[in-house]
């Protein structure tokens, strides 16, 4: 018999627990998706009664991860709202300017105070001298997703390229959209709204190409991501007494190619689960992730790396900077600039400021050797030896990136040129086999021609009904098989 | 409207189903000779939202402890300290008190590891039979604080490691809570006893970005209680002087098994 208590137990699921955001992996999700999906099907045709109900699951959703700062996220949304309507309504500019002003302090200054407001005030005590004590803030999770997205559509409504939405629901939906709302990809709503304003239903292929896209980010989130990093996880401690690492410099070499492959495997998964919910809801959201560890250059790998905050970089931080119309040298500054930003986003310390500009730095040499570059032929020794130097570079700005601190960076770094020693190779390879494996298996990924992923989907979507409950259900298990007992935490939803 | 949704939402219930129903037995299938782990759909529902207090009375505790309190044993010794990855944050301290009194330490770290991975396994049996310790610091339990039905579920494991243990002096150095635990404090204390105990639940610990793992700083100030604990209240106190707090050193060695070997 079942204990009394087990009705307490389920509310208490499905209330805010701290340091426990609802993930689309998890057996809450996956029971609440299974009540969420026949009454939004029978919504479908009611748009408005089926807005209410995904802005409602939405909210809990965002409620459940992040508790009463879902207050924040409604208030954000009815600013964005008001000011877009009132923008549209006065063709006079400074009125214009003002209302697109109030809208992007609004979010960035929340954006500014939850997540960059002890960074900020320890430097100026550090310029200034004197104690600093950080404020008590919570950082809301998503809160770097969300506000990138309000800020894209304020701008493109002043500049005429977004109709502002008719409604606050429109908006909402849009903002508040639950498969993209806490780790991205960052939705845009020039691509979005009109997808909404169709209300398309989702075709049985669109259904399970979505689950296979859920079941990919599983693999590659729970099983790979997670797994690879029970080993990560400990080679970048350094002592911070002795300063010395813990591991010799092949097992830190190691544990920095692994962590190369967790972060992938970590954002790109999370991103194909939120692509492959929105499409069995019958919404297609752009590619966040094209294989980027097949890029052969640096600019290469930032059109395949994270693609919604590229692109959006691109658009509402270089291309308005100037970007290649001021001449050279201004390009190359627009360039160096944007990448320190990028690595603001990704979190409040130095480290990521310095992953940013040492990006920077990689695209502006990258873009003055081009001329050059172009006269080589494009053999296989070339092709060969530009990805492997890309790779390289990518690796070891990870580095900085995974790092405690950005002295620890340098202490690993330094730690694997002068402790490295081959003979590691094999005890390694003995008591850490099976984390080899998974690590073969995600770079083999890469190595398969991209079209057999096309192909794998496209099977998968025509198989038996009863091959897809099996393949799901092989994939679960083995996701509790791996799963260490230890926090699994989630890398992009700190950002 | 349902339909295409129809085919989709059928396998997701069937597997939910599944490990729903696998989650609520009390031993997991075996394939092929391997015992499947299980979801923890069961854990999770009957999990007692509010758990009674812990029978482990520090204050009792500690003066029956005192009472029985011997003279620390002054001689140098063999030490092993196994655990989980709490161990990641105890043993750089614990190598610090060993070099200051002449101790050789040992540290078995096992990623992940529970009480029911040691007892089950030959571990513990080997380390003892080739360093040949004769003092053994144990951290365990900070996996086990959700477990459901823990005394039933895990008492054999206990009893399996103590047996393992034999003779040698031990202290268990409990888990330190972030939440309230459904009973391995009470379970591990009932079994060892107060003098080869340390209740750690109660102790304030700053914590790493996981929300669970003490800082390595907290860490070295929990050894430091425990090691102020032990000349009143354990059951065989060894010369365990503190060492300078910024006093660096290693273990005699390190030994150290992943989750995958569990």
């Amino acid at each position: 018999m079942l204990p009394l208590n087990i009705f307490d137990n389920i509310l208490h699921q499905l209330t805010y627990i701290k340091d426990e955001p609802m993930i689309f992996s998890s057996g809450v999700f996956w029971v609440l998706f299974l009540i969420f999906l026949p009454i939004y099907a029978a919504l479908k045709n009611r748009k408005r009664q089926m807005m209410v109900f995904v802005i409602g699951f939405s909210l809990f959703f965002y409620y459940k991860s992040s508790g009463l700062f879902v207050l924040m996220l409604l208030g954000t949304s009815v600013m964005d709202w008001v000011m877009s309507r009132l923008m549209v309504k006065t063709e006079v500019r400074w009125k214009r300017r003002l209302c697109l002003w109030a809208s992007l302090l609004t979010s960035l200054g929340i954006l500014a105070y939850f997540k960059y407001a002890n960074f900020f005030m320890w430097n100026f005590r550090q310029m200034v001298g004197g104690n600093f004590e950080p404020m008590d803030i919570i950082l809301p999770v998503g809160i770097s997703f969300y506000t990138f997205q309000s800020v894209s559509y304020i701008i493109d409504v002043y500049k005429g390229r977004v109709a502002p939405t008719k409604t606050w629901g429109d908006y909402a939906f849009f903002l508040t959209f639950f498969p993209a709302l806490v780790a991205g990809p960052i939705v845009r709503a020039d691509y979005f709204i009109p997808q909404l304003e169709k209300n398309q239903h989702a075709t049985r292929d669109m259904v399970y190409m979505g689950f296979w896209l859920i079941l990919l980010g599983i693999v590659k989130k729970a099983i790979v991501a997670d797994y690879l990093a029970q080993y990560n996880d400990l080679v970048f401690m350094v002592d911070p007494e002795t300063g010395v690492p813990g591991y010799s410099g092949f097992e830190t070499l190691m544990g920095l190619v692994g962590y190369t492959m967790q972060i992938y495997c970590d954002f790109s998964g999370y991103s194909d689960m939120a692509i492959g919910l929105a499409l069995i809801m019958g919404f297609k959201l752009a590619q966040n992730f094209n294989f980027p560890y097949k890029a052969r250059n640096l600019t290469d790998f930032w059109r395949r790396w994270h693609i919604s905050l590229s692109t959006w970089l691109r658009d509402y931080i270089y291309i308005p900077l100037g970007g290649n119309r001021k001449g050279k040298r201004r390009t190359y500054v627009n360039n160096f600039t944007t990448m320190v930003i990028g690595g603001l986003w990704h979190g409040a310390a130095w480290k990521y400021v310095i992953w940013g500009a040492l990006h920077g730095g990689g695209l502006m040499v990258h873009k003055a050797c081009k001329p050059y570059l172009g006269q080589v032929a494009d053999t296989w020794p070339v092709k060969a030896f530009s990805w492997a130097i890309t790779f390289l570079f990518v690796m070891f700005t990870f580095m900085v990136f995974r790092a405690d601190t950005f002295a620890d960076a340098i202490t690993l770094t330094g730690h694997i040129i002068t402790d490295f020693d081959i003979a590691y190779a094999i005890p390694f390879a003995s008591v850490r086999w099976l984390w080899l494996i998974i690590l073969g298996v995600i770079v083999g990924s890469h190595i398969l021609p991209t079209n057999f992923w096309g192909k794998a989907a496209a099977w998968f979507v025509r198989s038996p009904w009863i091959v897809k409950l099996l393949l799901f259900v092989v994939v679960i298990q083995l996701v509790l098989e791996l799963q260490g007992e230890d926090v699994a935490p989630f890398i992009y939803f700190q950002f | 409207m349902f339909k295409q949704y129809k085919g989709l939402w059928i396998l997701l219930a069937t597997a939910l189903a599944l490990f729903v129903a696998v989650s609520f037995m009390d031993e997991a299938p075996t394939l092929f000779g391997h015992q499947m782990k299980q979801a923890k759909f069961a854990e999770v529902l009957t999990a007692e939202p509010e758990p009674e207090p812990a029978a482990v009375d520090t204050a009792k505790q500690a003066a029956e402890a005192a009472r029985k309190a011997a003279e620390p044993d002054t001689m140098p010794k063999t030490i092993l300290l196994i655990g989980d990855s709490m161990l990641d944050g105890l043993s750089p301290r614990m190598s610090a008190y060993a070099q200051f009194n002449g101790h050789k330490l040992y540290s078995v770290i096992w990623y992940s590891s529970t009480t029911e991975v040691w007892g089950t396994r030959d571990k513990l049996r080997h380390y003892i039979g080739t360093l040949k310790p004769d003092y053994i610091f144990i951290s365990l339990g900070g996996n086990e604080l959700f477990v459901k039905d823990i005394k039933e579920k895990r008492a054999k494991y206990v009893d399996n490691i103590l047996k393992d243990i034999g003779n040698i002096p031990f202290i268990w150095i409990g888990p330190p809570n972030w939440k309230p635990d459904t009973g391995i404090n009470d379970l591990v204390c009932s079994k060892v006893g107060n003098g080869r105990f340390f209740l750690s639940k109660d102790l304030t610990f700053e914590r790493k970005k996981d929300g669970a793992h003490p800082t390595n700083a907290s860490a070295a100030v929990w050894l430091d209680s425990v090691m102020r604990w032990m000349p009143g209240h354990a059951e065989h106190p060894i010369k365990m002087n503190v060492p300078p707090a910024d006093m660096k050193a290693r273990p005699e060695r390190i030994f150290i098994h992943q989750p995958s070997e569990i």
